[in-house]
């Protein structure tokens, strides 16, 4: 069973954030609220979210796991205007969720979890820098060095106390730092990884530019990214796999 | 199987030219293939799906060289690749130079440890996943998927990876090879491989079988519903070939429509075009056709055919719109009316018929369908040929075909058994001497004209008769063309003035006791009107003459 109203827009929040990397992602419902996990199929991005019964306006649910198209349930959550409420209802009989927005219904017909690639467990990484800083400068940052090159080296010089970002084109090349005073908070340890931009351009269009990011970074490890979302009654967690400096 | 192994084998078969060593390289390899024998028979030939499947990976070239530059690293673009495929030739060739493996897994930072090498069944499992990507932002969760196998890749699995994956595998490995090593391989009849292959279409599962359970296991195989062969198929002839190899010729319309085959399994319908892709929704009349007129489960060999509001067929090109058609199958349904005309049975009701002879077949056939079946006429006189063709003709189809009423039905073979009735191999332009008057509906009309070729001045001698190729419109305005030259009727028969030119086809000169030329024209056939030539201008005695010597 699962009965569930919740606005717009933290639905659709949850929903792009997820769908940046995949497709189609089990939920897991319990009497806490969603939990959904999902790797890329290249197994190098990954999404860990939780999405707490308080974000929703009501929440009911005897616990389960549901299988579902991404963009199919965008498409439906679409359909409202920002402030308004959509109900999901799981029709146990169909294995369909039914939508309600308004005087809107529809059914989505949900995929078999089994069908959904395996959920990969979560690495337990002790990444020695922590960087915070608000989402509008990790946009920045991607967006500079997307100009120039498809890869991008994040770092941290414990010395300086400085957060940098580098890009490598052929011909051109970008260079970003954000100093102590820049961040919200800093917490220097040698760190430098480079990162394919592909990835990280598809998680920058999800992480809010107004919020607070924790970056965990290491010397060529993943990155981990969190953030808030449902004004704190959800967590994202992106973790992205480094390519292998050749030079 | 490693999948490098796979490519390491694959590499030892391409450097190879001779078609025996291609086939030992093939055999061994399928000997040590194990759990991955089935995927194994499909990758050499650059095959990732049975072909009986309808699924497609649907990547083309840009994708590949998308994936294969994310997958390069620095800085390399699908555009790069792209002139470095035009420059290299081969895609396999150009994937190989690059050093993939840049990326790193998440695996290789967990409990887990780093990434295990790639498998034969992985890559299959992969691309399936990848051909299963549909709808919106498919195109990018394939682009993952792929970039994901490319950057596991060594260089020598990155060549047939991409070879494999745009279906180019260039290793000198057809369905022959694969067919005589798994003979070899496995110490099978090559006959029953064979058979197998007819009755499964399916190389892996054929494969598996032949080391699993031997030639017993292939006996067994057999067709499915839902699981569509090669269609049979024929080789141009003439109704002299017909008549002069079998003991009877069975004779039926030739369709200008596209060729299908249904499958019904008692409750669903499926339908197969030529190549086997699934037509089934493109082509919903026919299945609810099919739903109501057909008795048991089955598959059936036919042709679907486009038909105006009257009911007369339209050319092939307008079925074809249907076939092609994805959406909006509603809207072509009410431009384009298709209709089935059945003509063969592969299957009845739980019973192959693939070795029953032809007329058997036709008469389950006719057993199990209501309606829709397409006429067999079995018949040893060539006139009785040339009425039916004058029929299909006369209706708007193509023609006829010819088949030998006690063949079988073999998959995939372009034999000798079926015959679609060659076009004329000559014309002569002929002029009409003499005519009958119809009978029944054409009783009106003049029919069955005879025709003469010029023998010297005002001299004409006769050469046959041409019933053939006329519709009733024709005959009308034949009638009105060649009435005011009537010299004399006597009963249905009629003397006309040599005045009119006909073109004649047909398919040979034989001399003949018959006509005053001492030459008769086999299965004549009217083309046409020569409305630019006169009698003095026909063709000569002198011209047949010379033709039936050089035949």
């Amino acid at each position: 069973m699962f009965n569930a109203i919740v606005s717009a827009d933290t639905l659709r929040a949850t929903l792009d954030s997820v769908s940046v990397l995949v497709d189609e992602c089990k939920i897991h419902l319990t009497d806490e609220g969603i939990e959904i996990r999902a790797v890329d199929p290249a197994n190098v991005g990954m999404v860990d979210l939780r999405l707490d019964a308080a974000a929703f306006e009501s929440y009911e649910t005897d616990g389960g796991i549901i299988g579902v198209n991404l963009s199919r349930l965008e498409e439906f959550a679409g359909m409202a205007d920002a402030g308004q409420l959509i109900q999901l209802e799981l029709d146990e009989e169909t294995r369909k969720l039914h939508v309600q927005i308004d005087g809107l219904e529809g059914t989505l017909a949900l995929i078999d979890p089994d069908s959904i690639r395996q959920e990969p467990d979560l690495p337990d990484l002790d990444l020695p820098a922590t960087v915070v800083l608000e989402g509008k400068d990790i946009d920045r940052a991607v967006t500079a060095a997307d100009m120039v090159s498809d890869h991008i080296a994040l770092g941290v010089e414990t010395d300086d106390e400085v957060f940098y970002v580098d890009a490598e084109g052929d011909t051109d090349d970008v260079h970003f730092e954000l100093g102590r005073d820049d961040l919200i908070d800093l917490v220097a340890g040698d760190a430098h990884s480079l990162f394919s931009l592909d990835y990280l351009k598809d998680m920058n269009k999800a992480i809010p530019k107004d919020a607070e990011i924790e970056m965990e970074l290491g010397e060529e490890f993943p990155v981990k990214m969190h953030f808030d979302i449902a004004e704190g009654d959800g967590t994202v967690t992106y973790m992205l796999a480094p390519r292998i400096q050749s030079d | 199987m490693e999948f490098a192994v796979f490519a390491e084998r694959a590499d030892e078969i391409e450097s190879t030219s001779a078609d025996l060593d291609i086939v030992s390289l093939v055999r061994d390899l399928f000997r040590v293939s194990a759990e991955d024998l089935d995927t194994v028979a499909r990758f050499v030939q650059g095959r990732v799906v049975p072909a009986h499947e309808s699924t497609t990976l649907d990547i083309g070239p840009s994708l590949c060289y998308e994936a294969i530059a994310r997958a390069a690293g620095h800085n390399v673009s699908a555009d790069d690749v792209e002139s470095r495929v035009a420059a290299v030739g081969d895609v396999g060739d150009v994937a190989a130079e690059y050093d993939f493996g840049g990326q790193q897994g998440l695996g290789a930072f967990g409990d887990g440890g780093g990434s295990a090498d790639l498998t034969v069944g992985e890559v299959e499992s992969e691309l399936r996943d990848l051909a299963a990507a549909a709808g919106s932002g498919s195109q990018d969760r394939k682009l993952d998927l792929l970039f994901g196998l490319f950057n596991r890749c060594e260089p020598a699995e990155a060549r047939y990876l991409a070879r494999i994956v745009l279906s180019e595998m260039r290793i000198g490995v057809g369905e022959g090879t694969v067919r005589d090593a798994i003979t070899e391989a496995f110490d099978v009849p090559l006959r029953a491989v064979e058979r197998a292959l007819q009755v499964t279409n399916d190389y892996g599962l054929v494969a598996t079988v032949a080391r699993d359970d031997g030639e017993s296991g292939l006996d067994d195989l057999r067709l499915e519903v839902g699981r569509p062969v090669q269609a049979m198929l024929a080789q141009a002839g003439t109704v002299t070939d017909a008549v002069d190899s079998w003991e009877s010729v069975a004779v039926e319309t030739k369709y200008d429509g596209a060729r299908v085959q249904v499958h019904y399994d008692g409750d669903a319908v499926s339908l197969y075009s030529r190549n086997m892709e699934d037509v089934t929704d493109p082509l919903p009349e026919i299945v609810a056709f099919v739903e109501e007129s057909l008795a048991v489960p089955a598959i059936l060999d036919g042709e679907v055919v486009a038909v105006d509001d009257a009911g007369d067929p339209l050319p092939f090109q307008e079925v074809l719109r249907r076939f092609r058609r994805k959406h909006d199958v509603a809207k072509t349904k009410e431009e384009v009316e298709v209709q089935l005309w059945a003509f063969d049975c592969l299957h009845a009701d739980g019973e192959d018929l693939l070795d029953t002879p032809l007329e058997d077949r036709h008469d389950r056939l006719t057993e199990i369908l209501d309606s829709g079946v397409s006429a067999l006429a079995v018949t040893d006189d060539a006139d009785e040929v040339a009425e039916v063709e004058a029929e299909a003709l006369d209706a708007g189809h193509e023609g006829i075909m010819l088949k030998d009423p006690d063949s079988t039905y073999s998959p995939g073979r372009r034999g000798k058994e079926w015959l679609k009735r060659k076009p004329d191999v000559e014309t002569l332009d002929c002029v009409v001497t003499g005519a009958e008057w119809g009978e029944g509906r054409r009783a009106e009309f003049l029919g069955t004209f005879e025709l003469s070729v010029g023998a010297g001045p005002d001299s004409f001698e006769t050469i046959g008769k041409v019933a053939t190729g006329i519709t009733d419109e024709q005959l009308a305005d034949l009638t009105d063309l060649l009435e005011p030259h009537v010299l004399a009727e006597d009963g249905k028969d009629v003397t006309i003035d040599p005045a009119v030119v006909f073109e004649v086809g047909y398919e040979e000169i034989q001399t003949s006791p018959t006509y005053s030329s001492g030459y008769a024209l086999r299965f004549p056939r009217y083309l046409d009107v020569r409305d630019d030539k006169d009698p003095e201008s026909a063709d000569t005695l002198e011209r047949v003459e010379r033709l039936a010597d050089g035949e």
